[in-house]
């Protein structure tokens, strides 16, 4: 019984989520309350980790948030029945998209969306600066970053990765 | 591209996507783009503001939306279990020993660095959207007024979609109804 539950509540909080991963935080805070699968405490520890591994934050907490509630299995339903909304709603959108693509109205959409995506990306990008670029140590990094990468572009895996070993290397010599 | 291609390309993208969905695009661009030239950088773009405008996670929308490009149905169902698997596993076998390490002072440290490279992985992928796109007034004016709905009214990125989706189509509409 616990597993249709948790589909349920899953398959919800992908189908009504709109705007990332905290988006999600609200929903898995009411089943906190509804249910006895995991408790408060439980569910800030989750969203810590949730951030911290790889994979989007929204999917993380679902997995972590179905192995509290039933173990492995219930952490795979969780993970599926999140995504699934997403999945027939994509194949629809795409579908839509291919046989009306000499459509006016969807020609339209598609070049209005560039620019719309561009504002986007570039309001996340300040957004991110407040939280993030917090002292000079990350300002320097992150310029020393932006100007190896101005010339030729690299794997992102890469800047990721001289990031990481930056702010190890920060911890070590604790500068 | 054979399935299991796919799956393991996915695989990879899930592996390196830390610090939040939004380093999908600088990844995505340079898996699918860059590197393997399957899909056109204006494809990346427009699956990007689609994504944002479908429920459910940005990250796993955009990556059901390439697979589908390249491999139908199926391309979608593999890129939805490939960009969760390795997160999966990570969260299921670490995660009682990963909610010890968070305090530990290196991993912080490293997470710090992640923080920073995601903003330096943003700003390129502004800048390389920026160049590649055809910039007319149309582009500029939708540009800013998406920029400053964002920052000054704090409307949600899906009604910013919305109202200058409809906005840009109401537009063309009536600029073609005059020609």
């Amino acid at each position: 019984m616990i597993f249709v539950h948790l589909f349920l509540e899953f398959f919800k909080i992908g189908l009504f989520s709109f705007g990332g991963g905290y988006a999600t935080i609200p929903f898995l805070y009411h089943i906190s309350q509804v249910y006895n699968w995991y408790s408060l405490d439980e569910l800030t520890q989750m969203v810590a980790v949730a951030s911290i591994t790889p994979g989007p934050v929204g999917i993380n907490v679902a997995t972590y948030a179905g192995l509290k509630s039933a173990g492995i299995l219930g952490s795979a339903l969780a993970t599926v029945a999140e995504m699934l909304p997403s999945l027939f709603l994509v194949i629809i959108v795409s579908k839509l998209l291919r046989k009306f693509s000499d459509n006016f109205y969807v020609r339209s959409l598609i070049e209005t969306l560039k620019p719309i995506s561009c504002g986007l990306l570039t309001a996340v990008a300040i957004g991110l600066l407040k939280p993030e670029i917090k002292d000079i140590k990350a300002m320097i990094l992150l310029a020393f970053l932006l100007l190896i990468s101005w010339k030729s572009k690299k794997d992102p895996l890469f800047y990721i990765l001289i990031a990481a070993v930056a702010g190890v290397l920060i911890a070590f010599f604790k500068l | 591209m054979s399935l299991f291609k796919l799956f393991l390309i996915f695989c990879k993208i899930g592996a390196i996507l830390l610090g939040g969905g939004y380093v999908i695009l600088p990844i995505m661009t340079s898996e699918f783009v860059d590197k393997r030239k399957l899909v056109s950088h204006d494809d990346v773009i427009d699956y990007f503001a689609l994504a944002q405008s479908l429920p459910g996670i940005i990250a796993a929308n955009m990556s059901m939306f390439i697979g589908y490009k390249l491999r139908g149905k199926w391309g979608a169902i593999i890129a939805m279990l490939g960009v969760t698997f390795v997160p999966f596993w990570c969260i299921v076998l670490l995660a009682s020993i990963i909610s010890t390490l968070i305090n530990n002072s290196y991993i912080q440290g490293a997470l710090w660095g992640v923080g920073v490279s995601v903003i330096a992985l943003i700003m390129l992928t502004v800048r390389e959207m920026w160049q590649k796109s055809k910039r007319d007034n149309f582009f500029y004016t939708i540009f800013i007024l998406t920029l400053l709905t964002l920052l000054i009214f704090k409307l949600s990125p899906i009604q910013t979609i919305l109202l200058f989706a409809l906005l840009g189509v109401g537009y063309k509409k009536l600029r073609e109804g005059k020609a």
